[in-house]
């Protein structure tokens, strides 16, 4: 999940998104992306399985 | 000029409603020292001074005719760009929106309009609230006014609305917190200020970060004027779906100056741990302070909070792109890079990462709420560090080096990710001079005991009081 990101699996999942970045920006995201991957990773330690998500917040 | 620069809000409105000052005068002299200041403090995108002294004059008419007055009749306010204003643009610090004139007033201007409030104009502001350290390249980045000698930065995002606050351009501002944009700021310009629960201050029309991230709140000098300000802000609005029902005490009424028995749980673990020794000497120094007036000071722990950093990420990042994504399409060389990079790095954030985030919310939650059932609020630095260089990019934590916008952000995001209320106010100043903030966070709702202490702090202190030698 956190494997480096080549350039054009960057741009397809660009285009996927709706997106029609050139190469010269997406270059720019790159190590931002990857970075945040890194960290989204992290979500999967967390015993999340029985827990409803915060989807409506807390209102009285 | 200098009394009136450095008045509170609450005294300014006392000394209004007495006919002692005029709100004309207030207002003149608060538009000569933006002038004479804000070239290098750049804390204003937008001045409406004529407008700001029609209603000046205005307040004055109504205060000699004896007309019944709003708590804070003729008193200035600074609005962060993104809080919309009906005939006067609102640019959300961008190029994008530099031209965007809004035909109404969001709730809370309109609300503090009604409160007899005169606004003096648009504050500056990290683009789209996008960041915490205060820079802007498109309005130029605010000057922290604690540092003569160097260019040091305001925290942000609501940087514009730190620095005229802190150089007396304005007694209160209003700030919005996404991560920590009202604390942040606070913390690195020697103010108080809060983020009240989620759904305390109505949202509607103000530009948005993340929906569910963003909270709305004001920027003063002490606790007081934050009560002061809060109250008159707060409360149901049928315009934000996510605004509550519950009723708005009166905040300025719970300052009590007692904290007698007041459990107050201190946070250690990656709290004081990450704080540089200056902060967390600032900061111990003054849980014994609330100690000495009475308060039960214990160490409590949120193992919990390690992992906020991935579950905000995933839920703001997504609901920011969300929000940016036609400009994002079209208009992306128009943004700051610093700030397009990352709103487009939002696109690759998956619908099940922002449900993990979303789950992790609710544990996060959860976790400050098992806290605070055991104390009435918690205590933290509010930002590890005092304010960096403008340029800096790198910081010496406590417990290791940081990126800056990742430290500056670090302890005030958990209580975006929960939602509990949180003000920062200033606990101490560093050797250099530069001021110090502590955080207190408390129960849902319950803003009240949360200024209270930090009131009560303010009256046995005097960091607050301290102002910033100007040119």
């Amino acid at each position: 999940m956190s494997e480096p990101l080549d350039l054009d699996a960057l741009r397809a999942a660009a285009r996927l998104a709706g997106f029609a970045w050139s190469d010269t920006q997406l270059e720019a995201i790159r190590p931002m992306v990857e970075a945040s991957r890194r960290l989204l990773a992290g979500l999967e330690e967390l015993p999340l399985a029985d827990v409803e998500p915060t989807t409506q917040f807390r209102m009285f | 000029m200098a009394d009136l620069a450095f008045a509170s809000a609450a005294e300014l409105a006392r000394l209004i409603a007495g006919k002692q000052v005029s709100p004309v005068e207030v207002v003149r002299s608060q538009l000569e020292r933006i002038t004479s200041l804000d070239g290098s403090l750049k804390s204003f995108i937008t001045v409406t001074a004529e407008a700001a002294m029609t209603a000046a004059r205005e307040a004055e008419a109504a205060v000699l005719a004896g007309r019944p007055l709003g708590p804070l009749h003729g008193v200035p306010l600074g609005l962060k760009d993104l809080y919309d204003t009906a005939g006067v643009r609102t640019t959300g610090g961008s190029r994008i929106l530099a031209d965007r004139v809004p035909a109404a007033d969001a709730t809370v201007v309109r609300r503090l309009r009604e409160a007899g409030m005169i606004t003096l104009g648009k504050l500056n502001m990290v683009e789209f609230a996008y960041g915490p350290e205060g820079r802007n390249a498109h309005y130029g980045h605010a000057r922290n006014p604690w540092d003569a000698s160097t260019h040091r930065m305001a925290g942000g995002s609501s940087s514009g609305s730190g620095v005229a606050v802190a150089a007396g351009l304005v007694p209160v501002a209003l700030g919005s917190d996404t991560g920590g944009s009202i604390r942040i700021p606070c913390s690195l310009c020697g103010l108080t200020g809060i983020k009240p629960t989620y759904g305390r201050v109505s949202r509607a029309g103000v530009l948005p970060l993340s929906w569910s991230m963003d909270h709305v709140g004001p920027m003063t000098r002490n606790a007081a004027d934050s009560a002061l300000a809060l109250r008159a802000m707060a409360g149901y609005d049928a315009a934000d779906p996510t605004s509550s029902v519950l009723p708005v005490p009166d905040y300025t009424a719970a300052l009590s100056g007692d904290v007698r028995g007041l459990r107050v749980g201190l946070l250690r673990a990656f709290f004081l741990e990450s704080a540089t020794s200056e902060v967390r000497s600032a900061v111990e120094a003054a849980a014994r302070a609330l100690e000495h007036a009475g308060a039960i000071v214990d160490e409590v722990a949120l193992p919990g909070v390690r992992h906020v950093a991935a579950g905000a990420l995933a839920v703001v990042a997504t609901e920011a792109m969300s929000y940016h994504a036609a400009w994002l399409r079209t208009r992306a060389g128009d943004y700051d890079p610093a700030v397009g990079t990352r709103l487009m790095a939002g696109a690759f954030v998956t619908g099940v990462h922002y449900v993990r985030g979303q789950q992790a919310r609710a544990l996060m939650r959860r976790e400050v709420d098992e806290a605070l059932a055991r104390h009435d609020v918690l205590l933290a630095p509010a930002t590890p560090v005092t304010a960096p260089g403008i340029d800096d990019r790198e910081v010496a934590l406590g417990d290791g080096a940081s990126d800056v916008r990742s430290a500056l952000i670090r302890l005030t995001r958990p209580f975006n990710f929960s939602g509990h209320p949180a003000c920062s106010a200033p606990c101490g100043f560093t050797a250099a001079g530069l001021p110090i903030g502590m955080q207190i966070v408390g129960r849902p709702f319950d803003e009240a005991t949360v200024l209270r202490v930090a009131d009560a702090y303010q009256r046995v202190t005097d960091w607050h009081a301290r102002r910033p030698v100007l040119a």
